[in-house]
């Protein structure tokens, strides 16, 4: 048998006032003005630490920044958030299908379907459509020394912002050095392996792709460059050769291209790549390329300013 | 053996227990992309009905890949302890997963079937379990490992230390291994990247941190992640070398895309029975992670959960002191997005627990993964709340080498803090004697690089 409602209320009031109190809460305590917080520490050259200072003549790390509880300061919140959308952004950026002949390019796409399909499936992404495969081969120019081809990969942000001063500088490299250079093209939802099959088909010696590498913190407009002698499906990365960080805080582009010229040329020489490539000859013309996955530190700005 | 499961009047059949371990893996695009995944969500279920059914014994005789096909397979076949197999064989595996769940199952219980579990078992029962399931399961299990100081105690979260540079620039490495002691971060492994593969880079790292370990007396070890080949050689330079680093798989032939095989791993740890600078007698570090065997097409048309928990077969062998899962490392081919990474560090966390394997996780995204950086901070409480061994950490979570996002000097104090669990005994003293923390309190000193050397 149940009591009334009203009759269970008035009982837990009742309860209550014998205990002089109707809020289960303690009295609310009367603050004084919250003093301002320090300014915290961050890689700014106005109001970075000795430490940070010291710190970024060694390493592009955020350390010295101090901590507020466990947590980052407002300012390292905002300026990491900036970071990550810089990367995001590259990332979501497409290629527009136009892109490649507004740029006297021919203009080539992959397998894949849509940017989320071309995410998920890398297998798609090595490949030509059907479409893509049958102009290329009727109308590339053939035997050629070196087939230059600039893609999107993973940072179209990149290739549409350094890819053509990168291209033409690397076309003008090669044809100096007296290789036949190929049709210049562009690849839309490319994969580094796309380079096999379109070098393939042009029966090209050297197939040189330049494309968007995966951003970091950042950093969105990087390129990449892969080369492979005797392109053909099937050659592995064990067949490739690579320079990452082109960019004008990385490697800057036309130094770029003069190393991956001496690269090709190298290549045609000793008729192989990847693994079997001995660099020694030339490393000093390759620099930094000579030594395989070398990343050059790229310096850290500040993204955000109130 | 019954391959088949009835829903709602429709019987789906299976070919193989491999491919009823496939279809019942919840969603991952890395399946997707292998093609082994189920058709969809009520084949998935079905699957999972039909291995619920499955005893561990004919779980153990039938291994994704044959035993004649695969040295991996052979390994854990010949490493199994039959007296704990035999304690748990006659179980279904929807049996074993209560028996797992059970609150008189104890983590003492499990650990005396742990060198018993196969990897198809293990990946088996992960199947039939909720992310909740997988942290209260992996949540009891207790493995302790011991080097230079003890990790895996009740009550304890640590941390690999992950100072990686570039260009391995010693200064540049030093100041963020010296951040991240002053947030507590370390007591796992300082363990380095190495952008130069060589056996003097990897020497002149380990002297460098050896260095500033010996000035500041801090109980840990260190470790420079180069392939194992050329770790050998490096200890021949005379250099500190704590642990012994390896990436592994689950097939025999992606080991060997790593440049690896069984008599090469046995040879390692001979080597460092014998030569290594620290007290043991763990002193194996391996790293794994799903998808790492279909990147080299060496995934047998089994599924990335079932191979991952064979590459802990493989590392079992080693008694290894740390195991972690760099989940979301290989990019979103495998696992897509936030809820695909989440749930796969949960799951193996739980599988190497299972199999009696010191399991940290590195939680982390690449920026082509849609993963947000709120996702990757609930995924860090979750794996502290499920037991985790240890989870990585560096300046603001970037790694400025290797590119990705994972846990920050910030995240470590912050996790131990939510969860109330302190870092390993001998660095938490340390600690303390610093000024730094207490147990997950944290001290006046915490981000105070200047009470170090």
């Amino acid at each position: 048998m149940s009591l009334p409602l009203s009759r269970t209320r008035d009982l837990v009031a009742a309860l209550r006032r014998a205990r002089d109190a109707d809020d289960p809460m303690p009295p609310r305590e009367r603050l004084p003005p919250v003093p301002l917080p320090p300014q915290r520490v961050f890689p700014s050259p106005r109001r970075r630490s000795r430490l940070a200072e010291a710190a970024a003549a060694h390493t592009t790390a955020l350390v010295g920044i101090g901590a507020v509880g466990t947590r980052y300061a407002t300012d390292v919140v905002l300026q990491f958030q900036a970071e990550l959308a810089v990367a995001h952004a590259a990332v979501a950026t497409q290629l527009p299908a136009q892109w490649a002949d507004t740029n006297q390019y021919v203009s080539l796409v992959s397998r894949v379907a849509d940017h989320r399909q071309f995410l998920l499936r890398p297998d798609l992404g090595r490949r030509l459509s059907e479409e893509s495969a049958a102009r290329w081969a009727a109308t590339c120019r053939k035997d050629v020394d070196v087939q230059p081809i600039l893609a999107d990969g993973l940072s179209a942000v990149a290739t549409m912002g350094a890819g053509p001063v990168l291209m033409a500088a690397f076309i003008a490299e090669c044809e100096a050095r007296g290789m036949s250079v190929g049709t210049p093209v562009c690849a839309r939802f490319a994969r580094v392996w796309l380079q096999d099959e379109i070098g393939q088909l042009a029966r090209a010696k050297v197939a040189a792709i330049l494309l968007g590498e995966r951003p970091g913190l950042g950093t969105g407009d990087g390129l990449s460059a892969y080369l492979v002698y005797s392109p053909a499906l099937g050659r592995t990365d064990g067949n490739r050769n690579m320079m990452s960080n082109i960019h004008a805080r990385g490697i800057p582009p036309v130094d770029a291209a003069r190393r991956l010229a001496v690269l090709a040329q190298l290549m045609l020489e000793q008729r192989t790549s990847g693994v079997e490539l001995d660099l020694a000859p030339r490393a000093a013309e390759l620099g930094e390329a000579a030594r395989g996955g070398y990343r050059a530190p790229v310096a850290r700005a500040r993204l955000v300013e109130v | 053996m019954k391959l088949a499961a009835t829903i709602r009047g429709v019987t789906h059949s299976f070919g193989s227990v491999r491919e009823v371990l496939a279809k019942a893996n919840p969603p991952k695009s890395g399946d997707d992309l292998a093609g082994v995944s189920a058709r969809d969500p009520v084949e998935r279920v079905a699957a999972r009905a039909a291995l619920s059914q499955l005893t561990l014994a004919e779980l153990r005789a039938n291994p994704v890949i044959p035993p004649e096909e695969d040295a991996i397979s052979r390994l854990v076949e010949d490493d199994l302890d039959e007296s704990a197999f035999a304690a748990v064989k006659h179980l279904s595996v929807g049996q074993f997963r209560e028996w797992i769940l059970d609150t008189a199952t104890t983590g003492a219980r499990l650990r005396s079937v742990a060198l018993g579990v196969t990897p198809e078992i293990a990946a088996g029962v992960c199947k039939l379990m909720s992310n909740m399931d997988l942290m209260v399961a992996g949540s009891k299990c207790e493995v302790v490992v011991r080097c230079n100081n003890t990790l895996g105690l009740p009550g304890t979260l640590s941390s690999r230390l992950q100072p990686n540079h570039p260009t391995d620039d010693v200064e540049g490495i030093l100041y963020s291994t010296r951040e991240g002691l002053s947030y507590g971060c370390g007591d796992a492994v300082i363990g380095i990247n190495p952008a130069t593969d060589t056996p003097e880079s990897t020497a002149e790292i380990l002297r460098a941190i050896g260095d500033i370990r010996t000035r500041n007396q801090i109980p840990t070890q260190q470790c420079v992640l180069s392939h194992v080949l050329v770790q050998m050689k490096a200890l021949a330079l005379d250099c500190p070398m704590d642990l012994m680093f390896q990436s592994l798989a689950g097939s025999e032939r992606a080991n060997k895309a790593f440049g690896i095989d069984v008599a090469l791993m046995n040879e390692a740890y001979d080597l460092m029975q014998r030569r290594r600078s620290s007290t043991g007698p763990n002193f194996m570090y391996f790293e794994t992670g799903q998808g790492n065997a279909l990147s080299s097409d060496a995934h047998h048309g089994a599924d990335q959960v079932t191979l991952e928990a064979r590459a802990y077969g493989f590392a079992r062998r080693y008694k290894p002191f740390l195991v972690n899962t760099v989940v979301g490392f290989i990019g979103p081919e495998y696992l897509e997005d936030g809820p695909q990474i989440t749930r796969a560090g949960l799951e193996d966390h739980f599988m190497g627990k299972l199999m009696g394997l010191p399991m940290g996780c590195d939680a982390c995204f690449t920026y082509h993964a849609r993963m947000s950086q709120d996702e990757l901070e609930g995924l860090k409480v979750l794996l502290g709340v499920a037991g985790c061994t240890y989870l990585m950490s560096m300046p603001v979570g970037d790694d400025i080498m290797l590119n990705y996002q994972s846990t920050s000097f910030h995240d470590v104090p912050t996790v131990r803090g939510l969860v109330r669990k302190s870092p390993a005994p001998e660095f938490d003293a340390w600690l303390a004697s610093r000024g730094i923390s207490s147990g997950w309190t944290p001290g006046k000193h915490l981000g105070d690089v200047s009470v170090l050397r």
